[in-house]
């Protein structure tokens, strides 16, 4: 092979990489035109994204602006809040997850969420946790200990608790208790999941943690992720939606698109000026 | 020369060494504390020579004279002190103090009676033997409350299957169902809390007894307890599911779980100290309650332990009916079964507050 | 609930569609209405024995006295007891409710926390006591003491037409049926006003505390008023206590059927729930059972009713503290 073969098959490999990276992926996850009331209420307005899969989106904009709710439509636990209502169409592989014979505790199981406040249950151990979703759902996963060990690993906390896996698990630290619920998550191999402000919570080095957590995940889940740390949503997000609520208007999507694109170059001056930390 | 950097001068240590705390507002003049000292004094002085030398009983000497030398002594002292403000202050204040030592008077005179008259009676076989024949002139030396103790134990541990799982899903219906009815039910649970024992008793008398379905024994007792322990456990229990985190909830459904999945494997888990001590206060509502077994236990001198066959005795019902006889030894019997159930519910009122006192969850 | 109009989506319905969830909702609901059904068990159990009764005696069982069972045509009226019991509880208010208020003033206001939290737990340990430990007590240590200050009160105020008492005889007279009532009632009622009470904004105190307000003034302006409903409601919890109680007063109370309308001092007194137990035990045959029944079923309605009041005024205070 001459040299001019070799560089060119690089130069094409490299073109195919990039083809990868930029082309369109499969949407797996797609919010159509939701809308959200609590009782009269209105607080979100037409929201649509795209979720294709495994990427990591961030959803960003100021407090109130429903962001928070709208992550909380995409697996059905809006629902349980008394008084709350929706319109508009949430698809899951092809199917509106809200539609009459669809089950909200298998829509729960393909799509995991992990919460603003670490929350382990508490009368269980590390290990427990981690197990729990299976046990919670009635799913039947064989190789227990192995199940364990890969979802503690890829949530990067195996290292700190293997040899106290029979520890309750509300000695841990708050970081460590957040990547135990992603773990916890992880283990009843969700395909999608949701991040409601994992990190606000905690301090910088576990935040640094988790957001490698996020990046190692995002191979092979798709992932929504809440935050209010535009730096944040930089390093972790491939694309980036953009909220925001006027005064007693509901909330609604002002931007969306490529997180590079949003942060460097934006369309609408509101998205700038958020950007640009001059509000919110 | 002046400069803006300053060095501290060691020389000073020693001065600021022999400082000494002040503590300006504490400091009262020297006017109020002898007020507070003669207030205080000067009454129990008068009352205590007016008890020794007059013979006025005790009580109304503290009622009619005690009380009102001490209130105008207090308001004096405060007046002096403080001015006009002082003295509503003051009444208040002895007002206050003397209804907390009548109460206390009241529960001392409780509790010293019940152990120094109770404990006359206890022995071994006090609490082991039971009451064949025994008959109230019998010297204590025989005869026991053995078989009363076991069947308060069966009749409270009938009433507490059957209310600890409904009082228990009727705070889960509340707290995690959360159904239209939730109004409802907590009216209708805080009704049935005040439903008279004796009227529960009655209930169970004329539904199974008089109908014949169930002669009187420990379970008929049992039920008429259920009546009455139902709603101590259900609001109980409602407080404590309120206490668990709705991350918990949320977390676990968010995994994929169903709502009786999460009820049983999260939330009561995380509350199962809070449960416990909701069973135990439910159980010490009932114990002591003598009404419905009246009615619908009965009474035996011998130990029972069929539960449906026949009469049975049990602590309160054996105080109960040892109470008034003429006869020293039996109304000792009383003293000291009463003297027992009040350790009983002593005990179980204790564990309530060490269990309950834990955090929920751990 | 869900507003078509508006494009929106019936998500109530699709919350339950789990069928393991549907029972487990079927079941829990189905208990959590065990409370309804028993208060409907009782109310239509006792009632229906209220129909022999009025047949028997029309309504005068309920406004005349006396219990002659075995005359023909037998005569009975609860008229008597059904006073009585409200004159023995009103008795036990008088005396029961200043000492509580009084007692959590102190608890909220003036004690030390410590000292405070040691005494709540005696409280709280006193409203424990069995009604029959209560009894034993009254019969033999409160009763002695009674008839002494029975005999002051008569001797010094019996110019009160209250405090008369012609026959000389101290012993089972309302005025200890009440005394007995109202050491029942304090624990339960302190224990409501010193929660009330100590649910004081703590703003409001510092804001008249700021303005000079003595504890007088701050109690008389900011945490009486703040608490009145609180207060009220828990009072009546004392008394709904109070008329239901049975084994406690049985010992200390002579029944009688002659109504004792105001002799507080004056042995003989009435009261429904002693009545029934005291009959109970030498009842002459089913007619009579069955007026102890009709007896019973107006006290639980008088009961109801006083507690029901009382959990309305209670929860609307706690309420509107919110």
């Amino acid at each position: 092979m001459s040299t001019s073969e070799f560089e060119e098959i690089i130069v094409l490999e490299e073109q195919l990489i990039e083809a990868e990276a930029t082309a369109p992926r499969p949407v797996e996850l797609a919010a159509q035109d939701v809308s959200v009331w609590f009782g009269k209420r209105k607080v979100l307005e037409g929201v649509s994204i795209d979720f294709p899969k495994n990427t990591v989106t961030a959803l960003i904009g100021p407090s109130g602006c429903g962001k928070s709710t709208f992550i909380r439509t995409l697996n059905r636990l809006h629902e349980l809040i008394p008084g709350a209502a929706l319109a508009g169409q949430v698809v899951y592989e092809g199917q509106d997850i809200y539609s009459k014979d669809v089950d909200p505790v298998h829509i729960r199981l393909k799509i995991g969420m992990v919460f603003q406040k670490p929350n382990p249950f508490p009368s269980m151990t590390i290990r427990g946790n981690v197990l729990s979703g299976l046990k919670l759902s009635g799913m039947k996963r064989s190789g227990h200990d192995e199940i364990v060990e890969e979802t503690l690993t890829k949530a990067g906390l195996w290292k700190e608790v293997k040899d106290r896996l029979n520890h309750a698990a509300g000695d841990l630290s708050g970081g460590q208790q957040q990547r135990l619920v992603i773990a916890r998550a992880l283990a009843v191999n969700p395909h999608v999941l949701l991040m409601d402000e994992p990190c606000s919570a905690l301090d910088p080095a576990s935040t640094l943690k988790i957001e490698e957590t996020i990046r190692d995940l995002s191979s092979s889940v798709t992932i929504v992720i809440v935050t209010h740390n535009m730096q944040q949503a930089v390093r972790v997000a491939d694309n980036t939606a953009f909220f925001l609520a006027s005064e007693n208007e509901p909330g609604h999507v002002v931007e969306q698109g490529v997180t590079t694109d949003i942060f460097g170059n934006p369309q609408d001056q509101r998205t700038l000026d958020y950007v640009n930390g001059r509000f919110g | 020369m002046t400069t803006h950097t300053e060095v501290f001068d060691e020389s000073r240590l020693v001065e600021l060494r022999e400082q000494l705390p002040i503590r300006p507002w504490r400091s009262k003049p020297r006017r109020f504390t002898w007020s507070v000292i003669i207030a205080s004094l000067a009454p129990a002085v008068f009352v205590g020579l007016l008890y020794v030398f007059a013979d006025i009983p005790g009580a109304l000497l503290l009622v009619a004279v005690y009380l009102p030398v001490q209130i105008f002594a207090s308001g004096l002292a405060a007046y002096v002190t403080r001015g006009t403000r002082g003295i509503a202050d003051s009444v208040i204040i002895v007002n206050a103090i003397g209804a907390t030592v009548f109460t206390g008077i009241i529960l001392a005179s409780l509790l010293g009676s019940l152990i120094i008259r109770g404990w006359a009676a206890l022995s071994a076989h006090f609490i082991f033997q039971n009451n064949v024949y025994i008959n109230p002139s019998t010297p204590l030396e025989y005869g026991g409350i053995g078989h009363a103790i076991l069947g308060t134990f069966l009749i409270v541990l009938i009433s507490a299957v059957i209310a600890v799982p409904i009082g228990i899903a009727t705070a889960v219906y509340i707290t995690e169902v959360r159904g239209r009815a939730v109004p409802y039910v907590r009216f209708f649970v805080q009704a049935m809390s005040g439903v008279p024992s004796v009227v529960a008793g009655l209930f169970i008398l004329t539904t199974l007894v008089v109908t014949g379905a169930l002669s009187q024994s420990a379970l008929a007792g049992g039920l008429a307890y259920a009546i009455l322990m139902l709603p101590t456990v259900a609001r109980t229990a409602e407080e404590v599911l309120k206490l668990v985190p709705e991350e918990l909830r949320t977390g676990a459904l968010a995994l994929g779980s169903t709502r009786s999945r999460t009820v049983f494997r999260v939330v009561l888990p995380a509350a199962k100290t809070g449960i416990i001590t909701a069973i135990i206060l439910g159980i010490a509502r009932v114990i002591g309650e003598t009404a419905p077994l009246l009615l619908a236990a009965g009474n035996a001198d011998q130990t029972v332990v069929n539960p449906t066959g026949s009469p049975i005795s049990s602590i309160p019902t054996y105080i109960f009916n040892n109470v008034a006889l003429p006869y020293p030894d039996a109304v000792t019997r009383a003293w000291g079964a009463a003297l027992v159930l009040i350790v009983l519910v002593a005990v179980l009122f204790t564990l309530a507050r060490v269990i309950g006192a834990r955090k929920p969850g751990r | 609930m869900a507003n078509p109009d508006l494009g929106q989506r019936d998500l109530q319905a699709a919350a339950t569609s789990h069928r393991g969830d549907r029972i487990f909702n079927r079941v829990v609901t189905g208990a959590a209405f065990t409370a309804l059904l028993v208060l409907a068990g009782i109310a239509v159990f006792l009632g229906i024995q209220v129909i022999p009764a009025f047949q028997s005696q029309g309504l005068s069982f309920l406004t005349s006295t006396g219990w002659d069972i075995n005359t023909d045509p037998p005569t009975a009226g609860i008229f008597g007891m059904l006073y009585g019991s409200l004159l023995i509880a009103g008795i036990g208010l008088v005396i029961g409710t200043p000492v509580a208020l009084l007692l959590s003033i102190f608890l909220v206001f003036i004690a030390p926390p410590r000292v405070s939290r040691i005494l709540t737990n005696f409280i709280d340990l006193m409203a424990a006591i069995p009604s029959v430990i209560l009894g034993l007590w009254a019969f033999y240590i409160l009763n002695s003491q009674a008839q002494v200050w029975q005999e002051l009160l008569n001797q010094y105020l019996g110019w009160i037409p209250i405090f008369q008492n012609d026959s000389g005889n101290f012993q089972g007279t309302p005025f200890i049926a009440g005394f007995v009532l109202a050491i029942m009632m304090i624990p339960i009622v302190t224990s409501v006003t010193r929660e009330v009470l100590g649910r004081t904004p703590p703003e409001l105190i510092n804001a008249s505390e700021a303005l000079g307000c003595s504890m007088w003034t701050m109690l008389r302006y900011v945490a009486l008023p703040y608490g009145r409903g609180g207060i009220v409601g828990g009072i009546m919890l004392g008394l709904g206590r109070a008329l239901g109680e049975t084994v406690a007063v049985f010992f200390v109370l002579k029944i009688v059927f002659d109504t004792n309308w105001y002799h507080v001092i004056e042995s003989g007194g009435g009261s429904v729930a002693t009545l029934i137990v005291s009959r109970f035990g030498e009842v002459s045959g089913a007619f009579e059972l069955n007026l102890l029944l009709a007896a019973g079923f107006f006290l639980f309605l008088g009961t109801l009713i006083v507690n029901v009041i009382a959990n309305l005024i209670v929860t609307r205070t706690g309420r509107l503290q919110k």
